[in-house]
């Protein structure tokens, strides 16, 4: 029985033209039964930042409530938003912390930097930090995802065809997984708004 | 005190992908030339395609020794074969040979991960896909190996082909051209050349029509 296989998950952000987009499967099983199909993996920190969190899915909401808490923390003594950058350093902290007892998540961090700069990346569960220019996968369906991708990416794409793309390759990725999946959960962020969006796939 | 546990396997993984892809009146089989034992490269040089009858062509990755005896035993028996017939053996005549030779060593398997492509007794493209110990499927398009997982999710993106489960029967031919079907093909390596690390150095396509058989190579990534 593998941790990182017992819920399922499948998570992807990808860099656009002045803009990212994060996405990620909607399945939450446990080992092979299904529990839900609306299981939210991707939260937003703040208006120009989003953690997505795979792994196990009890870790991954401890992680998550423990780091609003150090954001909320933050807000209160900076009086302004972290920066993608500092957030994800804040993260790989954390997970080092537990380095003899993890928390078995993989974070994928997506946010807008300074001057509208789109900034992704994700680490592993001890905080390595992989910064990428092009794009960032995690989960079960990490290999194919990183295929899927591979053959898919542009660079500078505009926000509709970057949500095209990143739909595509999630959603074909997902269908070769059989712990991810019942659809997909889409965030495009521009520096102007935040469209969220469902896919429909091969509910199964 | 424990259990003493062999610490020798009779197997080894020389990685690599391959992939097949069935058109109307062709057939594309490639696969890359990388032999790898763990972290290191043996050759850059190395066919895992072997062509088994005149219009059947197979592209094996996994253990390369395995593969080299599975192909040698299937020689031999196309072989009697036409000795017994007078004729060469046709696709599907090889597809089920090769699925009798692999269940046949089902409790010490050949750790072959095979795709067989060529053209069936009416021209058309057909490739089956197999397992290590023989079941086998024929489908529109396939890949094995290491880069598999990265790879046929984009095929089933490109090539959308139906499910066997769908009624009306419908084909498991894929409506690409043939010149279409190499580029999908050249594309899905440089990508998987790129993440993941036993797939590189030279791809090596076969393309099998009506005309013959002819071979083309692509460099790739040799990191």
């Amino acid at each position: 029985m593998q941790i990182f296989e017992y819920n399922g998950s499948a998570l992807v952000a990808m860099v656009g033209k002045n803009c990212f987009a994060i996405a990620s499967d909607r399945r939450l099983g446990v080992q092979l039964q299904t529990i839900a199909t609306d299981f939210q993996r991707i939260s937003k920190i703040h208006d120009r930042l989003f953690l997505g969190l795979s792994g196990l899915a009890t870790d991954a909401q401890t992680l998550y409530q423990r780091l609003v808490f150090r954001h909320k923390l933050y807000q209160l003594r900076e009086e302004r938003d972290m920066k993608p950058e500092t957030f994800a350093s804040l993260v790989s902290a954390i997970l080092y912390e537990k380095r003899f007892g993890p928390y078995f998540c993989q974070p994928v961090i997506a946010g807008l930097g300074d001057e509208d700069k789109p900034f992704i990346c994700t680490m592993d569960s001890i905080g390595a930090k992989e910064l990428a220019k092009d794009f960032v996968v995690a989960g079960t369906a990490s290999e194919s995802l990183y295929g899927a991708c591979e053959s898919m990416f542009k660079e500078n794409m505009e926000p509709e065809e970057l949500f095209e793309t990143v739909s595509q390759a999630l959603l074909a990725s997902v269908d070769r997984d059989c712990l991810s999946g019942w659809g997909g959960h889409v965030y495009v962020v521009t520096p102007t708004e935040v469209k969220e969006r469902i896919l429909k796939g091969r509910m199964d | 005190m424990t259990k003493q546990q062999a610490n020798w396997s009779p197997y080894d993984n020389n990685g690599g992908s391959c992939v097949a892809i069935a058109g109307a009146d062709y057939c594309v089989i490639a696969a890359d030339t990388r032999m790898s034992t763990g972290y290191n490269i043996l050759t850059r040089e190395y066919s895992k395609i072997c062509k088994l009858a005149d219009k059947c062509v197979m592209a094996s990755s996994g253990f390369q020794a395995d593969v080299r005896a599975l192909q040698k035993q299937l020689a031999a028996r196309h072989l009697i074969y036409q000795h017994q017939h007078n004729k060469q053996m046709s696709c599907p005549a090889m597809a089920q040979l090769l699925s009798n030779t692999l269940y046949y060593k089902r409790f010490f398997p050949y750790y072959s991960f095979n795709v067989l492509g060529g053209l069936d007794n009416e021209g058309k493209g057909c490739v089956l896909t197999y397992d290590a110990v023989g079941s086998y499927e024929k489908v529109g398009y396939s890949s094995q190996g290491s880069g598999s997982t990265l790879i046929m999710p984009f095929l089933d993106n490109q090539l959308k082909s139906p499910s066997p489960l769908l009624l009306p029967a419908q084909d498991a031919v894929t409506p690409l051209v043939e010149a279409e079907a190499i580029d999908l093909v050249k594309t899905v390596f440089a990508s998987a050349s790129e993440r993941d690390i036993y797939t590189g150095d030279k791809l090596e396509l076969v393309i099998i029509n009506a005309a013959g058989i002819r071979r083309e190579y692509m460099e790739l990534r040799k990191d």
